[in-house]
């Protein structure tokens, strides 16, 4: 069931992203030669006040330049919104209304062409997040994920379920033809008499129980299922032992990396720095936090466990060592000793993203194992990922080593002896 | 043409004795009750079938419980403010200094875990001992002394330092001496400190005490050329080096050093130049040395001045007064030829004596003033600092201290109250004394009898400098905050001594602000931060001069004659005192490592011994293992006996640095103390001593002895040649002459593709000397458990590498011939004259391994990188593996020696733990190990090359035991590479694979032994 589950997660994963590059390709022909300039000139002029999908110290200029199509107005405004906001136009004025009277930066030197790009790219990017979005529910990985596992065991009991009724059925037609066949041969046997009292019923219900049980077919095919199932429940659980998939246990500190990696957008590496340079990606000592939290959030309680822990006082802001308590964390992510991981041969040099392992952690309010971690897991990631060698000398001699022996062969972890036992147990 | 000389470990195999072949057929070295469970009591016996099935239901029962245990739930402490520099996972390494030797300390998360030398060291290149690799052990001691004592009980420093204080006044008050009795500092801080300390108390004087002590050498050059210094010695640029009981290679003044010279006329580089370096040893028992030795001969204590005076007279041409003939024609014939070579070889000549008797180094001066070796295999000009000791202000100070003049004695890295040969008389006089401190870290001898008890920072905790040679100066730097409540021995005599400046870190970086950093160049916190990252520098060596010795040799050569005589009556035996090389002078006694190290002559582990000679074992009807008791000097002690081919006749070897008492757990009462032997003669402790009486006692003590546990079923695995034969055919005594056979012709097994890595290994058995410190290295590095004595003696030593030593005969020593034949070694008797050969033999990852084939669980297999892995969590303990394993490599874990109180000595406790190397797991019970060939160094170099995204370069990756080899005797790489080192070695013609007949297609070669037997009999 896991592995089936597994296929199909990486059959609708190729699919889904089929379609999107599919997607993405179209976009891209339809809105190339302005939306990469526009890009440019974008990212170098506008991203001090603007995003293209949330308010900064500007509006968000993905629905506010899909909203507004007149694009001669917008060039203006972007060129010289003092000049329309002296002029007296109305679009002007309600949008500097809208933010406190705050001016925007004139842009005298864009020439109107690149305005044009600006707002083509603007609008491209909006329009990729809108579908992005809109896809989400429908393919993003976590949802689609449980699916296929929950629709076969669905499938699982509506097959039962068919059965069992099919089995009535066929009961109920066999019980019918029978008596038919013994009417014909004039056999027919009267039904027993039933032992009725003056209250009746009850007497009936232990009769339809006896009925039941005295039909074979039934019992065995009830035993049947029952064996079935818990020999399923049996061989899953033992299967699982020691497998924590989903494991989140409650932390310290209430620490939400939806709102870090996610809203904040802050990368993974400015805290995880060892991910790129060590075996442990390693959980961030405290001062990063404070390189932050010394002047954001400072009254919450839960930062205030962090200035706890390194015995400082926002007040003062002052450190006492002496005060000082590390903060135990609680592990999510469990190898055995026994099995060696090294986070910067995945990182950075087969390039594999973080998420690839640890799942939508951009999403998670509170981290838990996405990941199964089984060596099973392993291996197969090992068997199909090709190796990133591109750009890579150590790797021209041992490519072209390989390249004699077996000519074209995808050249997967596994190929460069990635899954003997030596590479992880020592 | 396989040779057919005759090898042997042990007199057991040699002999065939019945229970060494009764051992031998059985897996185990004590019979498995298995029979006696099914055949007596065991199955006949009426356990009914209810208890049976109540045991059975129990079990179920306890074992369904223990599973339904939760699984543990995992902390995880980040640092609070994490050191720029430290990334968790990533290796440290630091510059430090392990007795005036640059070395590097690799610290993971901020915790020392392996000294390694550093490889512009000037001593070794990189090597580094034993005793070095063992000296991080040290570290997480947990006998360590915790807190600084006052009178036996804990106190607080400022405690310490008023008491300290307020004594110190007093004494100076009263103009009572002050002593600070120190083993060799050669440390400029440290001396300093001792300077200022001197100043302000000016009744205080500075004693340098060493156990070992080379008085003897220092004495002998101030009478010869008026310099007290001991030499610096060039091995390297000595052709011929005849050496009289100096185990230069071993113990004696600086061995790594010499190794790596030594080595440099011997290994494959040289051969292929067609040099090798000619070496004669001389001496009583057999040492590491003279198992290294091309000719050596055995003599007792009492020839040795007679045989040096024999040869001065042959090399000048003159006959000293009082010289006479040895007795001894073979040893005679000897030196006559020893002097013609050494003429021969003038100016590139070198003898040495292991001496520390004035009057022999001063002989030895005159023959090296003679051969012209004053500036060129000696230097008198850059001398060596590493002792210092002087016997003669020793012996003055106990005197002293017995008549009551001294008021206070400061004992830094000293313990005479063990190691001083009167101990009684010391420890009497020390009470009188008013104020007894001692820095040592652990509550030894001397220790216990002082009044203070300052505990020292180990080596990696402190701060410091050494100066180990003229012009070179290393510097020490801490890795890891001080363990326990321990303060630098520096500091306290800085506060003791009321110095302006408190803290010895400042003091060091003042003293090299003042001078020694300008020596090279550098100055300010720029040259400070260089200093530390280089870990040392270097000046100019002051060229070496020529001296000539021109004394009048007659009352030198009465000495020696007087001292020779003293040592012969009738009979009687002579005994010499010895350093063993796993021990040295005690000091690191409570070491595991060190005391598991097998000794590389002996192979004994956890004991010292007796070492006779067998002629007189079977003369005298011991056995081995019998407890004989010795007496001479007037003091006794019981050892059990050894029996030692190449040990003179009529003599006794016995190593000292052990039995110690308060060494700790580990090192108490593990074998007898050798020191009281030592006797006081002109100036000078002497090593060697007339017997008195020995006698047997009728105990037995069986030695936990290695070197027969592994058998070979008397196959073939060593190959030799003469030098003469290697410069005629360099394929000689390699098997390789000729038609080479092609075992793999027929093979039983597929062959492995490699395409990209075949890791394999090169081991020159001319380079190697046995010394041991790989076995170290290697258990430092890969987390081997120490098993004790007891499980020794089972044969479960856990080591991944071994060092074999095999015996062979020589007839009698004079022609090259080897004896070959069975019936001529069966006429042999003589087993003082042997050589010797050293083989590391560790897995040879064979490409057809017998082992992988075997094992039903597929735990041990072959990767395409022609490594022979073991997954230790698949493996089910069958041994099959060891048990098809035709060298022997294979060890099985008996018991969780990490989490056994029978192991307490060991790794049982959390501290202990923290020196584990993390990235190697720990095997628990019922599991095999064996040598992996560093895979976890592997990776680590090839995930380095992959992230700087470049190819992975030759030599970049080192195996432990190639690391700390100073010889250079392992080479490891990528055959598939073919400008590797290690290509280029195996393609030498003196490679050969050990038991190449199996076709098991062995990783490993091994090159020929070649011995420059002697050439101008030839």
């Amino acid at each position: 069931m896991r592995s089936f589950s597994l296929i199909f997660k990486q059959f609708s994963r190729s699919v889904l992203l089929i379609v999107g590059f599919a997607f993405w390709g179209f976009s891209a022909a339809y809105a190339q030669t302005d939306a990469a300039k526009g890009e440019t000139i974008f990212k170098s002029k506008c991203t001090a006040c603007h995003k293209v999908d949330q308010i900064m110290t500007g509006p968000a200029l993905g629905p506010q330049l899909t909203e507004e199509t007149d694009d001669k107005y917008l060039t203006k405004w972007i060129q010289n919104n003092q000049a329309l906001i002296a002029a007296g136009n109305p679009k002007a004025l309600a949008i500097v209304k809208k933010f406190d009277g705050k001016a925007m930066t004139t842009f005298t030197e864009l020439s109107d062409a690149d305005v044009g790009n600006v707002i083509a790219y603007v609008r491209a990017d909006w329009k990729q997040i809108q579908d992005d979005k809109a896809k989400a529910p429908a393919g993003g990985a976590v949802a689609e994920d449980k699916g296929p596992s929950e629709l076969v065991v669905w499938g699982l009991i509506g097959i039962i379920v068919i059965a069992f009724i099919v089995i009535l059925v066929l009961n109920k037609v066999v019980g019918t033809l029978e008596r038919l066949l013994l009417k014909n041969k004039n056999l027919v046997i009267e039904d027993e008499p039933v032992a009725v009292d003056e209250h009746g019923n009850a007497v009936d219900k232990n009769a339809l129980l006896k009925k039941i049980l005295k039909n074979k077919k039934l019992v065995f095919f009830i035993l049947l299922c029952g064996t079935i199932a818990m020999g399923s429940w049996g061989w899953v659980t033992l299967w699982n032992t020691n497998v924590h998939q989903g494991y989140q246990p409650v932390q310290p500190i209430k620490y939400s990396h939806e709102l870090h990696a996610g809203t904040m957008k802050i990368d993974c590496q400015y805290c995880h720095t060892g991910a790129y340079k060590s075996k442990n990606a390693s959980i961030p000592s405290l001062n990063v936090c404070m390189n932050c939290h010394k002047v954001v959030k400072t009254e919450s309680p839960e930062i205030h466990k962090i200035y706890d822990a390194l015995g400082y006082d926002p007040k003062t802001q002052k450190y006492d060592s002496t005060a000082a308590k590390p903060i135990q964390w609680v592990r999510v992510h469990n190898l055995p000793d026994l099995a060696y991981f090294n986070h910067s041969q995945h990182v950075k040099v087969g390039g594999i993203k973080c998420q690839t392992c640890h799942g939508p952690v951009e999403t998670m309010k509170e981290v838990y194992q996405y990941s199964p971690l089984t060596m099973k897991w392993c291996i197969q990631c090992h068997k199909r990922t090709e190796v990133n060698a591109k750009g890579n000398a150590y790797y021209d001699s041992i490519l072209a080593a390989h390249d004699k022996i077996k000519k074209g062969e995808k050249v997967t972890a596994a190929v460069l002896g990635g899954i003997e036992c030596g590479k992880c147990h020592y | 043409m396989d040779s057919n000389k005759k090898y042997w470990k042990g007199l057991e195999e040699l002999n065939r004795t019945p229970e060494f072949v009764e051992k031998n057929k059985n897996e185990f070295a004590e019979p498995i009750p298995i029979e006696d469970l099914l055949s007596g009591s065991g199955l006949s016996a009426k356990t009914p079938r209810r208890d049976f099935l109540k045991a059975l239901g129990f079990g179920v029962g306890a074992v369904t419980l223990a599973a339904c245990q939760k699984v543990p739930v995992h902390k995880s402490i980040p640092y609070l403010i994490k050191p720029e520099e430290v990334t968790p996972g990533v290796a440290n390494y630091y510059s430090s200094t392990y007795e005036g030797q640059a070395i590097l300390v690799k610290t993971r998360e901020g915790r020392p875990i392996k000294v390694e030398g550093n490889p512009n060291d000037v001593f070794a290149k990189g090597g580094l001992s034993a005793q070095g690799q063992a000296s991080v052990l040290d570290l997480y001691d947990v006998n360590r002394t915790q807190d600084p004592k006052i009178n036996g009980a804990d106190a607080a420093w400022p405690e310490v330092d008023a008491f300290v204080l307020r004594e110190l006044a007093a004494v100076a008050a009263a103009g009572k001496g002050i002593r600070i009795v120190t083993s060799t500092i050669h440390s400029p801080s440290t001396l300093a400190v001792i300077a200022d300390f001197v100043a302000k108390y000016p009744t205080a004087k500075h004693i340098n005490y060493d156990a070992v002590s080379y008085t003897g050498i220092i004495q002998a050059n101030q009478n010869s050329f008026g310099k007290a210094v001991l030499p610096h010695y060039n091995f390297d640029k000595a052709e011929v080096i005849v050496s009289f009981g100096a185990d230069f290679l071993g113990t004696w003044i600086s061995p790594e050093e010499f190794t790596r010279q030594y080595v440099s006329n011997r290994n494959g580089k040289s051969l292929e130049a067609k040099k090798m370096s000619r070496h004669i040893q001389f001496e009583t028992g057999m040492s590491m040395t003279g198992t290294n030795a091309d000719n050596r001969y055995p003599i007792k204590p009492s020839e040795e001045g007679i045989a040096l005076l024999s040869l001065y007279n042959a090399i000048a041409g003159a006959g000293l007064a009082g010289s006479k003939k040895l007795s001894n024609k073979a040893v005679d014939n000897a030196i006559t030829l020893a002097a013609k070579e050494l003429l021969a070889a003038k100016g590139k000549a070198l003898v040495v004596a292991g001496s520390n008797d004035v009057a022999t180094q001063t002989l030895v001066n005159a023959i090296n003033s003679l051969l012209g070796s004053y500036g060129n295999t000696i230097d008198l000009n850059n001398p060596s600092k590493q002792y210092a000791g002087n016997d003669q202000d020793f012996a003055g100070f106990v005197s002293e201290l017995s008549n009551g003049s001294v008021g206070a004695v400061l004992f830094l890295n000293a313990n005479p109250a063990y190691d001083y040969f009167k101990a009684k008389e010391f420890t009497d006089a020390l009470k009188k004394v008013r104020l007894k401190i001692s820095f040592s870290d652990h509550a030894d001898e001397t220790a216990l009898l002082s009044n203070v008890v300052a505990p020292n920072h180990h080596y990696l905790e402190s701060w410091g400098d050494a100066n180990a040679v003229e012009g070179y100066y290393t510097v020490v730097q801490p890795t890891i905050n001080p363990v326990y409540n321990t303060r630098q021995a520096e500091h306290s005599l800085l506060v003791w001594g009321e110095n302006p400046v408190k803290d010895y870190y400042t003091y060091v970086r003042n003293n090299w602000d003042k001078g020694l950093l300008a020596k090279a160049g550098l100055s300010g916190q720029k040259g400070w931060e260089t200093l530390l990252q280089t870990g040392m520098i270097k000046t100019a060596p002051v060229a070496a001069t020529s001296y000539t010795f021109s004394h009048d040799l007659n009352a030198v050569a009465q000495t020696i004659i007087d001292h020779s005589n003293s040592l012969v009556s009738g009979d009687s035996f002579e005994l010499q005192v010895y350093q063993s090389v796993a021990m040295g002078d005690g000091k690191r006694a409570n070491n595991p490592w060190l005391q598991e190290l097998p000794d590389p002559v002996s192979k004994v582990t956890w004991d010292n011994f007796a070492a006779m000679s067998i002629a007189d074992i079977q003369k005298l009807k011991y056995e081995e293992g019998d407890v004989i008791k010795i007496e001479a000097n007037g003091y006794t002690v019981e050892l059990p006996v050894l029996a030692q081919p190449g040990q003179a006749q009529g003599t006794i070897s016995i190593a000292v640095g052990y039995g110690r008492q308060s060494a700790g757990p580990v090192g108490n009462n593990v074998g007898e103390n050798a020191f009281p032997f030592y006797s006081y003669r002109n100036g000078t402790f002497q090593t060697t001593a007339i017997i008195k009486s020995f006698a047997k006692t009728g105990r037995i003590s069986t030695l936990a002895q290695t070197q027969t546990h592994h058998s070979y079923e008397g196959r073939s695995v060593i190959r030799e040649a003469s030098f003469t034969a290697y410069k005629k055919n360099p394929a000689a005594g390699s098997g390789n002459e000729g038609e080479h056979k092609d075992y793999n012709k027929e093979s039983l097994w597929d062959d492995h593709d490699r395409p990209v890595y075949d890791w394999v290994m090169a081991i020159d058995l001319n380079a190697c000397t046995g010394c041991g410190a790989c076995i170290v290295a290697c258990s430092a590095e890969n987390n081997i458990p120490v098993v004790g004595k007891d499980e020794v003696k089972r044969r479960r030593e856990m080591h991944w590498i071994r060092i074999d030593r095999y015996y062979s005969y020589n007839d009698n020593g004079e022609s090259e011939k080897a004896v070959t034949k069975e019936d001529e070694i069966a006429k042999l008797t003589n087993f003082d004259n042997v050589s010797v050969v050293h083989q590391p033999m560790l897995c040879q990852h064979c490409d057809h391994a017998p082992c992988e084939t075997v094992c039903p669980v597929l735990a041990t297999v072959h990767s395409s990188e022609g490594l022979n892995q073991m997954a230790y969590n698949r493996c089910i303990g069958t041994r099959y593996c060891a048990n098809n394993c035709p060298y022997k490599v294979r060890r099985f874990n008996w018991f969780n020696y990490w989490n056994d109180s029978r192991f307490d000595n060991y790794l049982n406790n959390e501290h202990t733990q923290l020196v584990l190397n993390p990235d190697v797991t720990t095997r628990f019970r019922g599991v095999m190990e064996k040598c992996s060939m560093c895979v976890q160094r592997i990776q680590a170099g090839k995930l380095k090359a992959k992230i700087e995204k470049r190819p992975l370069k030759d030599g970049e990756i080192q195996v432990a035991c190639q690391q700390t080899c100073s010889a250079n005797a392992i080479v490891f790489g990528n055959r598939n590479d073919k400008t590797s080192e290690v290509y280029k070695a195996l393609q030498s013609e003196r490679t050969y694979y050990v038991l190449e007949e199996l076709n098991v297609q062995p990783g490993i070669g091994y090159q020929v032994k070649v011995r420059n037997l002697n050439e101008l009999e030839a």
